[in-house]
């Protein structure tokens, strides 16, 4: 295996930023879920009674719903305007690399600017979409009080910064779609409907696992939508996962729990990833039959 | 059938502008009202005319010093976390696609398994060791974590992008007489120059906008410029809108300039990542 040896330095490079930034941290992480510290203390082994506390703390219960609750609420809507979206550009467009800049500039915007934006265009004395809101005699948002607002504007918030994305990985996939198909659907009678139902959504299946898939892993650890419109709060009511683990570590200085409560988010991710994996692997023999 | 086609057009008409208002409305909002004289800001319905005036760019430029060197340090780590993640992911990109093993096959697993660990799990170890070691709040650090968390998806792409290089070029190039080094900078990068401007694109967006480590990382010293601007939306004195808007567009235009020239290559690189890995 001469040939492995020679190309180690052009690995290790990676490797190695990898393994001490990311990996050997993790696992430094599991060590401390499973002992009692803080800082300037040495640590003693507790076992998974930092797991415990953490599951059975009505605060994580709360920050775990709303996380749920902005993942299914946010990710799925995006995934609707997505599809709707790529349909639309692939339909045939006037002027369509334009249109596609344009749709791709959230994509440029940090999440403190786009918090910024979205504070004032909703701010309930001077914002104009508060404004535009009342005209309409439509409720407005009362985000800085009411947690379920505060839950709706992070959501839209979310939605805003990732749509770009969604959109490109469904509408690359939907122009991927042999043009022949579609020809030979209409020829056998098939109305723009079922071959939608037939052609396009089978065909766009995997893609749209993958959609969902990476998005539903980043949109289970969001932070700083989060952080920087309510800082989790009134009264830590709209505390998401991540915003729970900054507080337990960083406000607390309880470093078991943040630690117990960084391995259930890791856990979770690989759940949900190993699970879509599956369906994908199971989707794409059905479809060999 | 004609009054079909027109519905069907009309539908679309008003579905692009719905789509065009929801994508650019906010951002061209910021960016005119930070042009704003003062009470227009708040204007009910919004003013679209209005005499322009740079007064809240004066005064950011007065009061606020520390958002400038915000913008400096933004650029530095930008650049070096850029420089770091291309050499680092081109190499190795490289390798993984001339070369198949069964151990190489399990670090490529490898890679794509580690992007499912949330960036704010590290910062528990990460923050004792480096306060320990003296780095906390200096560029090296941000540098450092924003290529590392961008390198596994870079490596994946960097691959996708060079097996599409034919093996022949380097394979001449190696009976020449030719290093591997040699090979990689000679032939292999200015072919795959857009699989290096697609992981380019992803690490400046990613650097220059990032929140949370510079939130833990930095304090005074290495300071970002979204840092600084979070810092004026918490502000307890209530917010300057005018001035929080001239920030937030000196922050924005450069890089969504940048994603706008290069929206081919992002394009390119979020479809490959996606389907890649």
């Amino acid at each position: 295996m001469n040939k492995i040896t020679e190309v180690v330095p052009f690995l290790a490079p990676v490797q190695i930023l990898i393994l001490s930034v990311i990996v050997i941290p993790s696992f430094y992480v599991v060590w401390l879920s499973l002992h009692a510290s803080s800082f300037g203390q040495s640590a003693t082994f507790v076992g998974l009674q930092n797991y415990i506390k953490v599951l059975t703390d009505p605060a994580f219960l709360l920050a775990l719903g709303n996380t749920v609750l902005i993942v299914i609420f946010a990710v799925h809507l995006e995934l609707a305007l997505g599809l709707g979206m790529a349909l639309l550009f692939a339909s045939g467009l006037p002027c369509r690399r334009v249109l596609l800049v344009a749709v791709l500039a959230p994509y440029a915007v940090s999440e403190v600017i786009a918090v910024a934006m979205w504070r004032f265009l909703f701010d309930p004395d001077v914002g104009p979409v508060t404004a535009m809101l009342t005209w309409l005699g439509l409720p407005m948002l009362d985000w800085s009080f009411e947690p379920s607002h505060a839950l709706i504007m992070i959501g839209l918030l979310t939605i805003w910064l990732h749509l770009p994305f969604t959109f490109i990985i469904l509408y690359a996939a939907r122009l991927a779609i042999p043009k022949d198909l579609y020809e030979a659907a209409r020829i056998d009678g098939a109305k723009p409907f079922d071959a939608f139902r037939r052609v396009t959504i089978p065909l766009l299946g995997p893609a749209i696992v993958v959609a969902l898939l990476f998005r539903y892993i980043f949109a289970f650890r969001i932070f700083s939508e989060v952080w920087l419109m309510t800082q989790g709060g009134p009264a830590r009511s709209t505390e998401v996962v991540a915003v729970y683990l900054y507080q337990e570590a960083f406000s607390f200085n309880a470093f078991g729990t943040a630690a117990a409560t960084a391995w259930i988010m890791v856990l979770a991710s690989l759940l949900l990833a190993t699970g879509y994996v599956f369906l994908l692997r199971k989707q794409v023999a059905g479809n060999a039959h | 059938m004609r009054t079909d086609k027109l519905a069907i057009g009309l539908g679309k008409t008003v579905a692009v502008a719905v789509i065009l208002v929801w994508s650019l409305f906010p951002i061209a909002f910021l960016v005119l009202s930070s042009f704003k004289p003062g009470q227009d800001i708040f204007a009910v319905p919004p003013k679209l005319v209005f005499s322009p005036t740079v007064q809240h760019y004066v005064e950011l430029w007065n009061g606020w010093g520390v958002f400038f060197s915000g913008l400096l340090n933004s650029t530095i780590i930008t650049a070096g976390a850029t420089i770091i993640a291309i050499t680092t992911s081109t190499a190795a990109g490289y390798v993984y696609s001339r070369y198949s093993s069964r151990m190489l096959d399990a670090s490529v697993m490898f890679l794509i398994i580690v992007r499912l660990i949330p960036p704010i799990v590290v910062t528990l170890p990460l923050f004792p060791i480096i306060n320990a070691i003296g780095l906390n709040d200096t560029h090296i650090v941000l540098m450092v974590l924003y290529a590392t968390f961008f390198v596994s998806l870079g490596t994946v792409l960097m691959r996708t992008f060079i097996d599409q290089i034919p093996r022949e070029l380097d394979e001449a190039a190696q009976i020449d007489g030719a290093k591997r080094l040699t090979i990689l900078r000679r032939v292999i990068v200015p072919l795959a120059a857009p699989g290096i401007l697609a992981v380019a694109v992803f690490v400046v967006v990613f650097a220059w906008n990032e929140f949370l480590f510079a939130f833990i990382f930095t304090a005074t010293k290495a300071k970002t410029a979204p840092l600084v601007i979070s810092e004026m939306i918490g502000s307890i004195d209530g917010v300057d809108w005018g001035v929080l808007f001239a920030a937030s567009t000196v922050q924005l235009i450069p890089v969504l300039l940048f994603v706008i020239f290069m929206n081919r290559y992002l394009v390119a690189g979020l479809t490959a990542g996606a389907t890649k890995g």
